[in-house]
């Protein structure tokens, strides 16, 4: 019985990543699936509140395509991006993201922040994999993006 | 170094002091593992101090016992194999715990702590590994082998049920959402007389110019509309089009108009009319 739960726990430590690269999963439904819809709904952790805001108060041109909603559905996931943004919720992530926006800068795009491509400065064939097709698609290497981990796999 | 040389008889107190400290390390870097998620950072810090102290402690209590008793560092007896493993697994918990505290000052220092951190994590499966084989050795490849094979058979009539999933059968909601269109393009239009899979078609296949990321429903959806499709620059799955492969799709009145009022401006650059949405699911109920 020992060794048994003794593998067991062996199989559980070897599966399980380390808690390292994390932020607080997304867990509002409706927004998980307006933006998960197209993309990854991306955590609110990686850009400021008046980032969101623009980003909201933009959706009939949404990186070239309409993602144009309901009123009340952009504002309810206003509020929730606004309520979890780097400024607001801090976290070391946030921390290492906010530190190259400009004090009244608003990025729209995660991709183009320096705490991004110091950690994916991968040749560009990596980039045109097949699978990843974009730098929005962070669960094409990163398996549990959607759930906040970051981790390498 | 033999193991016959005369020794004196270590402690009673020295086999559960070194029990005792392997359960602080072992709770303690665990719980820092487990913290170094960013909302449980203080704890995580917490963690780190414990370890770096009871790897420290490690060597004091070393100086405490008696020699070759089960405090020393190298005990006579023990496999190489073994010592080693354990000299390296506690300098790599050490590197990981010290490295912590710097980073905890020094931003830069966090990924040399990651990583040294992922490394220590590795040798601990490693180190019970060893462990397991050295004490249990056969017995324990005999029982591992033997539960695999018990737990085999109900997984596999598990996944066969799983997989005898029912299909689904035309949906009412659909239906609605073509009538209201079909009202719509009766009030636009007295001459409408009903869709056409074929208008519906022709919107599906055009080839615009509006837009060059999207210039047809085609370029996502993909020419053959049971497969999935896949958003061109994001790579984001998309399930089929055609209500044939997808029994879900043109059910959700809401999403149905969001998307035409989204996909019709990118792609087409123009609103869709009722009879354009009519159609349109006309022709992808039909696939």
């Amino acid at each position: 019985m020992r060794s048994i739960v003794m593998g067991a726990g062996l199989l559980l430590s070897l599966s399980t990543p380390a808690w390292a690269d994390r932020v607080a999963p997304l867990t509002d439904p409706v927004t998980l699936k307006a933006c998960g819809e197209c993309h990854m709904a991306f955590q609110p952790d990686f850009l400021p509140a008046r980032s969101w805001a623009r980003m909201m108060d933009s959706l009939d041109n949404h990186f070239g395509e309409s993602a144009a909603m309901a009123p009340d559905k952009v504002a309810h996931i206003r509020k929730v991006l606004e309520d979890g943004a780097a400024d607001r919720v801090g976290g070391k992530v946030a921390g290492r993201f906010l530190r190259w926006v400009a004090p009244d800068g608003t990025p729209q795009r995660i991709t183009e922040n320096p705490a991004f491509l110091r950690k994916h400065d991968f040749p560009a064939r990596e980039w045109a994999r097949a699978d990843v097709k974009s730098k929005s698609n962070c669960p094409a290497c990163h398996k549990r993006a959607e759930r906040g981990d970051y981790e390498e796999d | 170094m033999s193991g016959d040389a005369p020794r004196a008889a270590p402690g009673r107190w020295e086999l559960p002091a070194l029990r005792l400290w392997h359960a602080a390390l072992a709770g303690g870097f665990l719980v820092a593992w487990l913290t170094a998620d960013e909302d449980t950072y203080r704890m995580h810090v917490f963690a780190g101090y414990w370890v770096l102290i009871a790897v420290s402690l490690r060597l004091g209590l070393a100086a405490m016992g008696t020699p070759r008793g089960p405090l020393a560092l190298v005990r006579p007896g023990r496999s190489r194999l073994m010592i080693w493993m354990g000299g390296v697994l506690m300098t790599m918990v050490g590197l990981a715990a010290l490295s912590g505290v710097i980073a905890d000052g020094v931003t830069s220092v966090e990924d040399l702590h990651e990583g040294l951190s992922n490394t220590a994590l590795w040798l601990i499966p490693a180190h019970a590994a060893l462990v397991a084989w050295v004490f249990q050795g056969k017995r324990l490849r005999d029982k591992v082998m033997g539960a695999a094979r018990v737990s085999a058979l109900p997984v596999l009539v598990l996944l066969g049920l799983a997989a005898a999933v029912p299909a689904q059968a035309a949906d009412p909601a659909r239906d609605a959402i073509l009538a209201d269109y079909a009202k719509a393009a009766k009030a636009a239009d007295s001459g409408f007389t009903g869709f056409s899979a074929a208008r519906g078609e022709s919107i599906y296949r055009a080839r615009n110019t509006v837009n060059a990321d999207f210039p047809s429903c085609a370029t996502c959806h993909t020419d053959d509309p049971t497969r999935p499709g896949r958003h061109a620059k994001t790579g984001r799955e998309i399930a089929p089009a055609a209500v044939s492969a997808n029994p879900k799709r043109f059910t959700d009145a809401e999403k149905v108009e969001e998307r035409f009022n989204r996909d019709c401006k990118t792609v087409l650059g123009r609103e869709c009319s009722a009879r354009d949405r009519g159609d349109f699911i006309t022709f992808l109920s039909s696939k």
